[in-house]
């Protein structure tokens, strides 16, 4: 017994995951609070399970066990419900830390400085990871851990991030009114060695809208590059501890994914940034005693550059342009180790090989929730109580969920549907294609139609809604009809009960920061 | 798009069985061999024993081409030779070889093109490469994809042959080349963007429409670009049209994918195997020498498929020697690997040869060291010399213990004295000998001008050759580095530095050629300030040499060329437009005709508007006849004028009425005798709505019409202040109008509106000043501007200001009949346009009356000068002087303000009470 806790103490962990759950402003008005009650944007199910449990498995498959969650004040004592009573419960090897930091819903506070502030809490190699990232099930944590142990550890490797790819979003489904249709961020990357070299920003596409701008640099150290824009950035990092010494000084940055990512790519081809940061990021560790097993690997490139930078003086002494050709390891004995490569590592995951997603947006919510539906066949609930909630006359399509204590009367039909827990609906419903949070109310004879509806939704008999998203509470009079609308609780009502309730207007406000 | 390329675009697609034709461009209309190339063309400098152009003839035949058009310029009589004698031309071989012969002014392959349109020999789908191409590729296959990409899409123009690499390979030009953006799995060219070695490009820029049809595309900086080109029928006639397409890649390539309008496709071929480059400059050469050598052309190599016809036999390590047993190679030679011998070539004992090419007929003398030497034929290499490195003409005589090392290269002929040291990327051709050259090219005349021209600088420069040459050199030192002058003339490929990048031997290693990165805006300021600093400690490492080679200096020079040149090119314009306007003016041309002369004239000359803009309006100004001591025949001719030509002011390309009233008044002000139609032309301008309030008030209050910034000019300044003055009036009055329309104020017959009032004037001058007579309606309507300033600043500074505004109306219909009976003195018709008459005191007190709240306008003053016309034209009176100097400056004004102050009591009396 002593023996195995000491062993725990012996080995350092591994990894730190920090686990970023925001406001989602992306998301509202399902994220807008309820009365009083914050609507946690990481505990929106998808799939009838919160959606931060994806995310949490992930991290517990690979056997990391230690999370940093970072959560905004306001959410605390929901989140510290949620971890205390669910996650124990399912994850029992997680250890997590809880935090929170000051924001509010306008003002959301940039994810650079979030990890800042939280850096003294991090003191290994760490994973950033959002709240709504739902993996993949062909990709493991695993695996991007595993190409930044190796990377790092041979290669000089300061980070390995993960993308998607993701197909253009389908028409029809979504509307325009639900905010902007996600769209895909134009990577630069090396697939051979899985680098990540150039990621645009929208500095750059200020600068230059025409045009993308690559330095030389780039492709001369990477003569053989892909630009795509079928990617999406999962906001999986894996860096380096160093990492956050950088970002540090680096005290300007605000978003991670827009700026400090993209940052990051730059070092290892730009030889200014390289000399500047390079010690910070790389200090001297362990590669001077691998150099000499590296230099004899045929499959390790030593950087380049290096060769073409000699003084005039000893020019003369060689005979340089063969040199330059075909390097040979013995030139190399005069300088130092193996430069440490400064690398971004990448993992770009095919669609193809399985079906990955952020849901930080309602095109991407409704998008996932209906991917599970694909996958699940409905039953019938087995144990009598939830059974004899659900009326004999109800039809509901295979591919449906319906979360537990709720109750679908008699000839409702209910059609590629995730209906929540403790909900009602009444007679002669129809409901196509919709997400339906818990504890919604919905009257005989209403009729839904792609629409996503927040916790404690009531739906007035024979009301008519298409493509809507309502705000938690919200109340659907009787006979209503809307289409493509955000249904959000009334300012009045607000005053009532919330100051915060005023933002939910605002959803076009591009904060990605705040949403992960 | 003519008719013939379309229907041969038919016909490809219709046949299959049509011969294949191949176009080489054999000139390399550049400069990177002299002078090796002195008195011969580049292509039939031989590589391995076998000259460029039979190189290329053997790679064309490989791919099976039926026809093949030479174009060439320098030497076209000795590449024609080459054609004739080569083995290709020989009935047998069932390849037909037309040299064409093109013009002296074909200056780039773009010209070369424009030329092959002309002679129209191209009937389908043709191969275009280069002169000095060593290719073992596949080309009918590249064809065959070609075609049948063109059978789907006729818009495929084009397929380029590249070459997969590495960035960093030997074979690859370092001086020159491209960033390819491909399609990965149709290899369709997307985007191309040239690159430069030196100075070395920062960034690459890749066109953000491109990802909207291909998601997924791949930059590549990794071919070598063999030059090989599958071309459409489309191509020639495409570079006829765009005659500025010089270079093939650079402009063709990089012009037709970014076009919006040409809508064509590039392709790549991408090949994997198979070898393809040009020898396009000396670095290449010993590239590619090397890679023949080390048989990566097989199967042309040089113990099979010699182009040359010679057959050697390949012994281990690359070495090949002639199997006709003509060498002489003595016992103690050495012999090292990737060497070609020549036949008929004696080597001596002791010699040591390595990774070398030997030429025919060479004598090696004993103890010759040659590292990396290539060797033409009929050469002797004395005892104990060291060649390293270098590329050494035919019938070329070093003498004993001549060193040469890295990177010479020595002329044809050319005799290099004993115990000669020549230093590094030593450049070197023969004498001329009078006899000998009338002889050499009798032949052409243009080229070897231009060479003789070279030769003749390189024989000025001749200070330090014996010293390097030795005793009884006949050579010539050609001058090192980064010529003088016109190095901005040049190309920038063809720059000292970035051919630097392509010479052979010549590492570069003191340029810094990456890019370092990291300056950007985008980043903080303490990294550009790092990068700044480490910029400056980079530079401070640089040789001297790559100093005094920074581009600041020729910059400088282009920007003081380019500033002298547009300035002849204004005063050309003015003369042009000055005539042009002449010419519409006596002609009478409609108004829309002038205008699109001017456009023309201005686009061709390449000058601003406001050129253009002053052009016209002087034009316009000086068009109207002065007509002296008549005021209303002068408005007549001005209105007339104006009415006529003013719309083409609007009609140059751009409507500015601002502008036009500055260059208006600074016109009037330079032009003497026309200083006072100012007024009137503004008054014209404005009726003609050419110009409106706002404009006036715009062009009052900028700082050039108050003529600041000119300085130098007095009369100038203070013709602008008088022109100023009267703008001022005139806006006054139309202020005031504009004030009475919306306040409604006061008695209603004294709210003429100042436009019509200023028409109405301008219709009925002649009435008018008759009426100013008779003290009928239109003297009245015309009299309420005149209430001069000096009068209400006085009298009514406690009233109000609308008053004040008001009482000169009130006034006015008294005044007008104080004024009948008190001006007719001052009616005299002497032209209110006189220059002569404001005193120098003017301006000053003019600038009071401005700022008091005067509510005269140049309308009134324009009415007035018609109406009252006082006796300006005399600054003999001492008295009317006196009077004038209290006003304005103006004639009008002062005229306004001498009637003014004579009314002045009149007005106070009634003002007063």
């Amino acid at each position: 017994m002593d023996f195995d806790e000491s062993s725990n103490k012996i080995v350092p962990r591994e990894f730190v995951a920090v686990v970023l759950a925001g406001f989602g402003n992306e998301l509202l008005p399902l994220t807008g609070s309820h009365g009083d009650e914050p609507c946690l944007k990481a505990l929106l199910p998808i799939g009838n399970k919160p959606m931060i449990e994806y995310p949490l498995a992930w991290i517990e498959q690979s056997g990391v066990t230690d999370i940093l969650l970072i959560c905004p004040t306001t959410h605390r004592s929901a989140m510290s419900n949620y971890i205390q009573s669910d996650v124990s419960s399912s994850f029992p090897s997680l250890r997590i830390d809880l935090q929170t930091f000051e924001q509010s819903q306008d003002m959301a506070v940039g994810t650079c400085a979030l990890l800042r502030h939280f850096s003294s809490r991090i003191q290994s190699d760490f994973i950033i990871l959002p709240c709504d990232f739902v993996p993949p099930p062909s990709l493991g944590l695993n695996q991007v851990l595993n190409k930044f142990r190796t990377e790092s550890t041979y290669d000089g490797s300061i980070a390995t991030v993960c993308f998607y790819e993701a197909g253009r979003p389908d028409k029809g489904t979504t509307t325009e009114e639900w905010g902007m249709l996600p769209s895909n961020v134009p990577i630069v990357f090396d697939e051979r060695s899985g680098t990540l070299l150039y990621v645009d920003t929208p500095d750059d596409v200020d600068k230059n809208s025409e045009e993308f701008e690559f330095r030389m640099s780039l492709l001369t150290q990477y003569p053989r590059t892909k630009l795509s824009s079928s990617f999406r950035d999962s906001h999986v990092y894996v860096c380096k501890r160093t990492v956050l010494d950088v970002l540090n000084e680096k005290s300007h940055l605000d978003s991670l994914k827009e700026e400090f990512i993209p940052w990051l790519c730059k070092p290892q081809y730009q030889r200014t940034r390289r000399e500047k940061y390079g010690n910070i990021l790389s200090p001297v560790t362990n590669n001077v005693f691998q150099g000499p097993a590296l230099k004899h690997s045929t499959l390790h490139l030593p950087t380049q550059h290096k060769h073409l930078r000699h003084s005039s003086e000893d020019a003369d002494a060689d005979d340089e342009h063969l040199r330059s050709v075909v390097p040979s390891p013995v030139d190399n004995e005069d300088e130092d180790a193996v430069e440490p490569s400064l690398r971004v590592g990448l993992i770009a995951h095919r669609s193809s090989s399985g079906f990955a997603s952020r849901a930080n947006n309602l095109h991407t919510y409704l998008e996932l929730n209906r991917f599970f539906l694909g996958q699940t066949s409905y039953t019938l609930p087995s144990d009598p109580e939830n059974r004899s909630l659900i009326d004999q006359k109800a039809q509901i399509s295979a591919d449906s969920m319906i979360g537990r204590s709720t109750r679908v009367d008699e000839r409702t039909s209910i059609k590629r549907s995730v209906i929540g827990q403790h909900c009602v609906i009444g007679k002669m419903a129809k409901i196509v294609g919709c997400v339906i949070l818990d504890h919604c109310v919905i009257a005989d004879g209403a009729k839904l139609d792609g629409c996503i509806l927040g916790v404690y939704t009531k739906v007035g008999a024979k009301a008519e809604l298409s493509r809507c998203v309502t705000q938690p509470g919200y109340e659907v009079s009787p006979g209503e009809s809307a289409r493509n609308e955000k249904l959000e609780v009334s300012d009045w009502a607000a005053h009532e009960t919330s100051e915060d309730q005023d933002s939910g207007d605002e959803d076009e406000s591009t904060e990605e920061e705040s949403d992960d | 798009m003519p008719p013939k390329s379309s229907s041969g675009k038919e016909k490809d697609i219709a046949e299959e069985d049509e011969v294949l034709q191949a176009v080489i461009l054999a000139d390399s209309f550049n400069k990177r061999f002299k002078p090796l190339t002195v008195g011969k063309p580049r292509c039939l400098l031989p590589i391995c024993n076998a000259t460029l152009l039979d190189w290329t003839f053997e790679s064309l035949a490989l791919a099976g081409v039926q026809e093949i058009f030479v174009i060439c310029r320098s030497y076209a009589d000795q590449v024609k030779a080459a054609i004739r004698d080569s083995k290709w031309s020989k009935p047998s071989t069932g390849i037909k070889i037309v040299p064409i012969v093109t013009a002296k002014e074909t200056f780039s392959p773009g010209d070369a093109m424009r030329d092959i349109y002309t002679h129209q020999i191209i009937t389908s789908d043709f191969v275009l490469v280069t002169g000095d191409l060593v290719s073992n590729v596949r080309i009918d296959e590249v064809v065959r994809l070609h075609k049948e990409r063109r059978r789907t899409n006729k818009d495929a123009i084009m397929t380029m042959v590249v070459k997969e690499a590495g960035a960093a390979h030997r074979t690859r030009s370092r001086g020159v080349s491209g960033v390819y953006v491909l399609d990965p799995n149709t290899s369709e060219c997307l985007h191309y963007e040239p690159v430069l070695g030196y100075p070395p490009a920062s960034h690459v820029t890749v066109p953000r429409e491109i990802l909207a049809e291909h998601p997924e595309v791949e930059i590549r900086n990794d071919f070598i670009d063999c030059s090989i080109d599958v071309c459409s029928v489309e191509v020639p006639s495409l570079f006829q049209d765009n005659f500025d397409y010089g270079d093939i890649r650079r402009d063709f390539v990089y012009g037709v994918l970014t076009s919006d309008l040409l809508m064509k496709n590039v392709y790549c071929y991408v090949a994997k195997d198979g070898y393809a480059a040009r020898v396009a400059d000396t670095r290449s050469y010993d590239a590619v020498s090397k890679d023949i050598l080390s048989r990566w052309t097989f199967p042309l190599v040089p113990d099979d498929n010699h182009p040359g016809g010679h057959s050697y036999e390949h012994l281990r390590g690359n070495k090949y020697i002639p199997k006709d047993n003509s060498v002489s190679l003595s016992r103690t030679c050495k012999i090292g690997n990737n060497t070609l011998i020549g036949p008929h070539t004696t080597v001596s004992e002791n010699a040591s040869i390595h990774a070398s090419v030997i030429g025919q007929r060479c004598t090696i003398g004993p103890g010759a060291t040659l590292h990396d030497a290539y060797i033409f034929d009929d050469t002797e290499v004395g005892a104990g010399c060291v060649v390293e490195g270098s590329i050494i003409g035919s019938r070329v005589k070093l003498g004993k213990g001549v060193r040469v090392p890295r990177g010479c290269l020595i002329a044809d002929g050319v005799v290099i004295g004993e115990g000669a040291r020549l230093r590094k990327f030593e450049r070197i051709s023969k004498k001329r000998v009078a006899p000998t050259k009338s002889e050499d090219d009798g032949s052409d005349g243009d080229d070897e001008e231009d060479e003789d021209s070279e030769l003749e600088e390189v024989e000025e420069h001749q200070e330090d050759a014996p010293r390097v040459l030795g005793n009884n050199s006949n050579a010539l030192v050609w001058p090192r580095g980064s010529p003088e002058d016109d190095e901005d003339e040049l190309d920038d490929r063809e720059h000292y530095n970035n051919l630097r990048l392509m010479r052979i031997g010549d590492d570069a290693s003191d340029l810094e050629l990456s890019d370092a990165g990291s300056t950007t805006s985008s980043d903080t300021e303490t990294d550009s300030e790092f990068s700044s600093m480490h910029a400056l400690s980079r530079t401070s490492s640089m040789t001297s040499a790559s100093m005094s080679l920074s581009t600041a200096d020729p910059s400088a020079r282009t920007s003081a060329i380019h500033t002298l040149s547009s300035a002849a090119a204004e005063t050309e314009f003015r003369s042009e437009v000055a005539q042009s306007l002449e010419r519409a003016f006596a002609e009478g041309h409609s108004v829309e005709n002038a205008a699109v002369e001017l456009k023309t004239l201005r686009m061709a000359s390449n000058v601003p508007l406001r050129r253009v803009r002053e052009a016209v309006v002087g034009a316009i100004v000086d068009r109207v006849p002065l007509v002296v001591g008549d005021a209303a025949a002068q408005r007549n001719e001005i209105a007339k004028t104006v009415r006529r030509w003013g719309p083409l002011i609007d009609k140059i390309g751009g409507v500015d009425p601002v502008e036009t009233v500055e260059v208006l008044q600074y016109h009037c002000a330079a032009a003497g005798p026309r200083q006072g139609l100012f007024a009137q032309m503004l008054v014209a301008l404005y009726q003609q709505d050419l110009v409106d309030e706002d404009d006036i008030r715009a062009w009052h209050q900028s700082p050039a019409a108050k003529g600041e910034g000119v300085k130098h000019n007095a009369a100038l300044v203070e013709g602008l202040k008088k022109c100023w003055d009267v703008g001022a009036k005139l806006l006054e009055q139309l202020g005031e109008d504009s004030e009475e329309e919306s306040e409604e104020e006061s008695e209603e017959e004294e709210a003429p509106k100042a436009k019509a009032q200023a028409k109405a004037a301008a219709k009925e001058e002649s009435e008018s000043e008759e009426e100013s007579e008779d003290g009928s309606d239109g003297s009245e309507e015309s009299a309420p501007s005149k209430p001069a300033p000096t009068q209400h600043s006085a009298p009514a500074p406690s009233t109000s200001s609308k008053p004040t505004k008001a009482e000169p109306e009130s006034e006015s219909e008294e005044e007008s009949e104080s004024e009948e009976s008190d001006t007719p003195p001052a009616k005299p018709t002497s032209q209110p346009a006189q220059p002569s008459v404001p005193p120098k005191t003017a301006p000053a007190p003019a600038a009071a009356p401005m700022s008091a709240p005067a509510p005269s306008s140049a309308a009134a003053a324009a009415t007035q000068s018609a109406t009252t016309s006082v006796p300006v034209g005399a600054p003999s009176a001492p008295a009317s002087q006196a009077k004038v100097a209290k006003a304005e400056s103006s004639e009008e004004s002062s005229e306004g303000s001498e009637e003014g102050s004579e009314e002045g009591e009149s007005g106070e009396e009634e003002g007063g009470p």
